[in-house]
């Protein structure tokens, strides 16, 4: 079940994706992403990124190719075993998914709610995690009260909270404003910097240009370019 | 996988302890419980209605069962001693009955027999309301013959006690036979048919409970599609989902149920006086019920499990459909 190589905490293995119709989204696609690094995937409209995503999580399956995620084969995780997998990713999206209903507090104590974790732990976990993306002063609110930015970052802290191995992030900064894209950007490389793996899927090319992190470039499905983060200019 | 990362999974790892995990499930059915009802009142009307039909409809059949099991006393308390009233002929005199009487206590069908004289006979009827005039009017003629009240032998079926009435027919000296057992025999027949009428409107009618507990959880999942997605996304197993929406299920059940109970309750409260009327008039021996404590606690207990299954089934079904 588990995988002997220790370094490699996302790999693809010839990975092909065809949903129903005969669209190719990913095609022979073969990378890895190792144990605290952090990586974009990017690439026009339609390459495939928020697949490569789905796989990941487990939203999709694939069609061809293995997928072992912190050393698990994916193929062997049964619909059973979707949510332990997921509970073991951080999942960061472009829309957010906030529960608009429930308060700050609440959207970020979900993952922990979900992981059985008890009260006490949960509220001093939520708070670190609100703190790091500086939000503790909103802990009360609704969602609807905070701005686009603000609630990504809400986002991000409930990503984060339950302390996932691997973050998964999907277009997070495709609402923002350059200013605030660069701040979240920042607080992903932040994870990266106590050992957390971060794999985030964007188009904004001058953002992850900043960054000097790794660049996974994709076309129509298939992989054109693996840029290391120092060649990246 | 680098040194702060195994760090990181040991954590969580650690924390995952039976009694933890035991304390985090309880803490969910508590926060589920409560949720799901906040939900049920934050929109009164809706809920209002559901519980309402519940109720309506669980409280149909108990109405139908107070009803047949005050019929059964009542039948219970008038044929206790089942007897076949023999009018002999007006021409018979006392001799004859009290010889025909001994005859019929040897036999083995019979358990006792009573004789009444035509002077008895006119004093019962002067103690009816309404006769009392005309018995005056008969002066000294007493037009009514003498008659045994014979009584079967308990246990005696049907059959060997219309056996027992056509021999006594065939006396010489009878002129009429009134078998009081028949009528108790069709009311028991009537009462059977009402008893298999109750449990199949009352199982037709859980039927309707279950589906309309059914149909408001499904809108109910519909409308919060967007969060179960969500959940799901976060690693939310089905049972973590499904929690709150069974929560609502028994809630509705529950509450239609004590709504049912209590009109139960309110029924046989509009039925009290009638019925100690009714009970008077017979002489306080017709010994007239209300429904058992029990079933009316049990009615809440029954609608609760009902609604946590139609809950549970329409769940299972939508999250299938949303995983």
């Amino acid at each position: 079940m588990r995988d002997k190589e220790p370094h490699a905490v996302i790999r693809f293995d010839q990975v092909s994706k065809r949903y129903e119709g005969g669209h190719e989204a990913l095609s022979q696609l073969s990378f890895e992403v190792a144990a605290g690094e952090m990586a974009f995937v990017t690439g026009h409209s339609g390459a495939g990124k928020s697949t490569l995503l789905k796989l990941i999580a487990l939203i999709e399956r694939p069609s061809h190719g293995q997928i072992v995620v912190e050393g698990q084969s994916l193929a062997k995780v049964g619909r059973g075993g979707i949510p332990k997998l997921r509970r073991r990713l951080g999942m960061v999206f472009q829309d957010h998914r906030l529960l608009m209903d429930r308060t700050v507090f609440a959207n970020v104590e979900l993952p922990l709610t979900i992981g059985g974790i008890a009260p006490a732990e949960r509220s001093r976990r939520v708070r670190a995690a609100l703190e790091k993306v500086g939000l503790l002063a909103y802990e009360r609110q609704l969602p609807d009260s905070l701005s686009t930015g603000e609630q990504q970052r809400v986002g991000i802290a409930r990503a984060i909270v339950a302390r996932p191995a691997v973050l998964i992030a999907d277009e997070p900064t495709g609402n923002l404003d350059p200013q605030l894209a660069v701040e979240i950007m920042g607080l992903f490389a932040e994870f990266q910097d106590i050992g957390t793996t971060v794999l985030v899927a964007s188009h904004d090319l001058p953002l992850i240009k900043r960054m000097h992190k790794r660049v996974v470039v994709l076309d129509h499905g298939r992989l054109v370019a693996d840029i290391p983060g120092e060649e990246v200019l | 996988m680098s040194a702060p990362a195994m760090t990181e999974k040991a954590a969580p790892r650690s924390e995952r302890s039976q009694a933890r995990r035991f304390a985090g499930w309880r803490e969910h059915h508590g926060w589920s419980a409560a949720a799901s009802l906040r939900r049920l009142g934050g929109r009164p009307l809706g809920t209002l209605m559901t519980v309402a039909v519940l109720g309506l409809a669980l409280a149909l059949p108990l109405a139908f069962y107070l009803l047949l099991a005050n019929l059964q006393s009542m039948g219970n308390a008038l044929g206790q001693n089942p007897a076949v009233s023999v009018f002999l002929k007006t021409d018979q005199a006392g001799a004859q009955a009290n010889l025909l009487a001994g005859e019929l206590r040897g036999r083995a069908d019979v358990a006792a027999v009573t004789v009444k004289t035509p002077q008895q006979g006119l004093d019962e009827l002067a103690t009816l309301q309404g006769f009392s005039g005309a018995v005056h009017a008969l002066d000294d003629a007493n037009p009514l013959p003498w008659v045994l009240v014979v009584q079967p032998r308990t246990g005696l079926d049907a059959a060997a006690v219309d056996k027992l009435v056509e021999s006594l027919r065939g006396e010489r000296a009878v002129d009429l036979v009134q078998d009081s057992s028949q009528w108790r025999q069709r009311l028991d027949a009537l009462l059977d048919v009402g008893h298999r009428a109750v449990l199949v409107l009352a199982g037709l009618l859980a039927l309707a409970a279950l589906l309309v507990v059914g149909n408001t959880v499904r809108t109910d999942i519909a409308s919060r599609s967007e969060e179960i997605g969500v959940l799901m996304l976060l690693g939310a197993s089905r049972a973590f989902v499904r929690r709150p929406y069974l929560y609502a299920g028994i809630w509705y059940g529950l509450f239609g149920g004590v709504l049912a109970s209590l009109l139960a309750m309110a029924i046989e409260l509009a039925l009290a006086g009638p019925a100690a009327e009714l009970d008077r008039v017979y002489g306080g021996r017709l010994m007239l019920g209300a429904l058992p404590w029990w079933l009316l606690l049990a009615v809440p207990l029954a609608a609760a499990v009902l609604g946590w299954v139609g809950a549970r089934l329409v769940s299972a079904w939508q999250l299938r459909k949303a995983a």
